[in-house]
């Protein structure tokens, strides 16, 4: 039976992995814009993070930090707190991509993109939840993941693996969280990125024509149900949302 | 083992003319048949991307080395002529 019976605030101070560009800089400002604090890491910090920390001294801290190193997320987690206030919502968003025949993938690069979307994302979670656990007692988690996830894409085999395991994972800790932590996943179809910058424009307009709605996922489109899973009272919990204008039905 | 042997192990590289009957060996297998011209173009004799999968390993297998790749780098490949060079330069890599 859940333990709480009253909503979980909306959430006040979020931390966001990979916010330095794509769709986890989109979901920086977004949460920034719905009025909460924000703390993001990505390798190297880019000029529009540094810009967002410099304009926002007090609501934004920022750090070059690689997820796949756990001590330095601690660090950074503890370090983020001492600035801002306590952490109470988590958006693991960090991750490498893949566009290659398994059997032409090195164990080296399975090993690498198994350690940075599927490792490393539940280690934060850990380190998110034993911090917030100790502070607020209850928070908010939003898993980015992928429409790989529930439909095969070739050249995809590790990177869907890893996105398959979090909605896993994510749906467990859900679970195992009884309600004081909301957690739930948005799984993108693809949009344009660095990552997706390898497919090609036939690929592309493969993906396009394939959707129902006509034209492919952006940032602007992820953004609002982050938002509503990390602001609003929805009681959504332990949930895929799939934003892929239709394509994966 | 001495240097020398190691160094004729880092440069072992199958010929064109072998690759290209590797080639055939790939196509013969489903009935179809590898054109003499390397201009030849892909679609028309019906040598898909996973058949280049196929080749890639048969080469692997020969040379006792893995040639990985991602998939950005096949895309541009449309004759016999670019399947060849690719491996090529897989090998060189
Ligand atoms: N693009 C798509 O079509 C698509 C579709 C479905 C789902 N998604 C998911 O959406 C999320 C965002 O993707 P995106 O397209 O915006 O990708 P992106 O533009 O490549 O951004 C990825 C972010 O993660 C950071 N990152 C990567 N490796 C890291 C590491 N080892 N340590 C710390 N930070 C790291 C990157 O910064 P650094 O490289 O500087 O570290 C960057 O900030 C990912 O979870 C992705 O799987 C993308």
């Amino acid at each position: 039976m859940s333990e709480s019976s009253t909503a979980i605030p909306r959430a006040s101070c979020v931390l966001v992995s990979g916010g330095s560009r794509g769709l986890g800089l989109a979901l920086v400002q977004d949460a920034l814009d719905a009025g909460a604090k924000v703390a993001t890491f990505a390798r190297t910090i880019t000029p529009e993070l540094e810009k967002l920390a410099a304009d926002r001294p007090d609501d934004v801290h920022i750090g070059s930090v690689d997820i796949t190193d756990e001590k330095a997320v601690r660090t950074f987690i503890k370090e983020a707190a001492a600035h801002l206030g306590p952490i109470d919502a988590l958006v693991n968003n960090a991750a490498i991509g893949q566009d290659s025949l398994h059997v032409h993938t090195s164990p080296e690069r399975i090993a690498a993109i198994v350690a940075t979307n599927l490792t490393a994302p539940l280690l934060v979670v850990r380190a998110f939840l034993r911090h917030a656990m100790a502070k607020s007692g209850r928070g908010r988690i939003v898993m980015v993941t992928s429409v790989c996830a529930q439909r095969g894409y070739s050249g995809l085999v590790t990177y869907s693996a890893t996105k398959g395991g979090l909605d896993s994972a994510m749906r467990t800790l859900a679970r195992e969280m009884h309600g004081r932590f909301l957690v739930n996943s948005v799984a993108p179809g693809f949009f344009a990125s660095e990552m997706s910058s390898v497919l090609g424009t036939e690929q592309l307009s493969t993906i396009t024509r394939r959707t129902p709605t006509g034209r492919l996922v952006e940032p602007e489109n992820i953004a609002p149900v982050v938002r509503s899973l990390l602001f609003d009272d929805t009681n959504i919990n332990g949930q895929v949302l799939t934003i892929d204008g239709g394509g994966s039905i | 083992m001495a240097d020398g042997c190691l160094d004729y192990i880092a440069m072992t590289t199958l010929p064109r003319d072998q690759v290209r009957s590797m080639m055939g060996e790939v196509l013969a297998a489903q009935g179809k048949e590898l054109p003499a011209e390397d201009a030849a173009l892909l679609e028309t004799i019906g040598f898909r991307s996973l058949d280049f999968s196929e080749l890639a390993l048969r080469v692997e297998d020969e040379l006792d080395e893995e040639l990985n790749f991602d998939a950005p780098g096949l895309r541009s490949i449309e004759t016999v002529g670019d399947v060849l060079t690719f491996i090529d330069q897989l090998q060189q890599a």
